[in-house]
């Protein structure tokens, strides 16, 4: 086999792999159920964070957490894991209860949070 | 023993149809309920990054080559390829291993490099295929130069490196949790190499070793897997995207980036070539130590003063 046809094979092989990874189930959504687990999650990524309030985007796909020294970080979810980012100058956008976060880093997804109105309104401010 | 014939063949070519079936095993022993955990964009990437991996070493791997020949054609010894030259090539080169991997994590311009085996948040077999594309850049093969100058034959080299490789495939699993005492002793397991993927405090820049674990007993870098720390995979900043691309070379755009913003020599050459983390504060030794600190049980009041009689 040439070097093309074993490069075609060796992608073919990849491609049967992650098909049946997703056959068999391996494709969960994570959600962030409460304060709590937004707050645990900050605190192993981003040790010393002592979370002081939190607000968890109302279906699960996100939440802020402040600490009690100012700092403020982002939890989301990617693939079936979270990914946690302290905010620093990040882009932010408000619709209504709709807050759009995304932090100052290259190829990080902007991540919306149904926050209601007012909560919205008072992180908005925050970040 | 035709050792010429046994090292013109390329041990990690002939194990990838092992790497396969071993992945499908376990992912049906995982959806059985043995412990584990795939995803499977997850499992893309890393597949994508070993595939991205085989080219890059395909492309780049001259150069070196070219370095290696030079130096063992200026050797200080004739050594044979024999049993005896092949098992104290396997040890020398394990060696030489620990002391690449160790500057790997230590050095950011190798962690550049090296960082993307460790990307990913899942540890399963599919992660040690998770390989990087600029492992040349990363200039840790200038470690295992020294092999050549002492006369060990390229091929040999070459051969051994490859072994070592394929050893580390298994032990990319929580399948498996411990191996018999004796051999966890000696080895590097799964149960120890999970300890080196975790980033809770206790585990970072742990466990460097390739295949005997002795290394890091004797150079002060070993921790024990513990039941009740399960390792949290991943980076201190794990990423926030699944892109292949992004995922061989965001260390490197970190590093342009915070050697652009540099505003002293110093603190450029830190950004480059000091402890990853270091511009943040957040080495591994900065985030051990405060975590030590956090968790110390707070100091027992002095004893009240007694008054002397």
């Amino acid at each position: 086999m040439d070097r093309m046809g074993l490069l075609a094979f060796s992608v073919l092989g990849v491609v049967a792999l992650v098909v049946l990874a997703r056959l068999l189930g391996f494709a969960r959504r994570p959600q962030i159920e409460d304060a709590a687990l937004a707050a645990r999650l900050v605190a192993e990524a981003l040790p010393g964070f002592r979370a002081a309030e939190t607000a968890v985007s109302r279906d699960g796909s996100g939440a802020l957490v402040a600490a009690r020294d100012g700092r403020v970080a982002l939890v989301r979810p990617l693939g079936d894991r979270f990914v946690v980012r302290p905010l620093q100058a990040p882009i932010v956008a408000r619709a209504g209860g709709l807050l759009r976060v995304r932090p100052d880093e290259a190829m990080f997804p902007e991540t919306s949070l149904d926050l209601g109105e007012a909560a919205a309104l008072s992180w908005a401010n925050r970040l | 023993m035709n050792w010429e014939a046994i090292l013109r063949t390329d041990p990690v070519a002939i194990a990838i149809p092992v790497f396969v079936i071993s992945i499908i095993i376990e992912l049906v022993a995982v959806r059985m309920g043995w412990r584990g955990d795939y995803d499977w964009r997850d499992t893309g990437t890393s597949l994508a990054m070993g595939l991205g991996n085989t080219i890059s070493g395909a492309l780049l791997a001259g150069s070196v080559t070219g370095i290696a020949l030079w130096l063992w054609q200026h050797r200080l010894f004739d050594i044979p390829v024999t049993w005896w030259s092949f098992a104290l090539c396997f040890v020398v080169d394990d060696l030489a291993y620990y002391w690449i991997h160790r500057a790997g994590h230590r050095i950011r311009w190798a962690w550049a490099a090296h960082v993307i085996h460790h990307s990913s948040q899942h540890y399963n077999l599919s992660t040690a295929l998770r390989q990087t594309w600029t492992g040349l850049f990363g200039l840790t093969f200038i470690i295992k130069l020294p092999l050549f100058f002492i006369g060990f034959p390229l091929e040999l080299v070459a051969f051994c490196g490859g072994l070592n490789l394929i050893y580390q495939f298994w032990i990319h699993t929580e399948v498996i949790g411990k191996m018999p005492r004796w051999f966890e002793a000696v080895m590097n397991t799964p149960s120890h190499h999970r300890v080196h993927h975790g980033t809770n405090p206790r585990y970072l820049d742990r466990n460097y070793a390739g295949v005997f674990i002795v290394w890091d007993k004797m150079f002060g870098t070993f921790e024990a897997e513990r039941a009740d720390e399960p390792p949290r995979y991943g980076i201190i900043r794990n990423l926030g995207t699944f892109n292949p691309f992004w995922v061989a070379c965001h260390e490197w755009v970190g590093i342009v980036r915070d050697v652009a913003r540099a505003r002293s020599l110093k603190t450029a050459f830190v950004a480059a070539f000091g402890p990853p983390g270091a511009l943040s504060g957040e080495t591994a030794d900065a985030l051990r130590a405060q975590w030590q600190a956090e968790s110390a049980p707070p100091a027992s009041p002095p004893p009240a003063a007694v008054p002397a009689e």
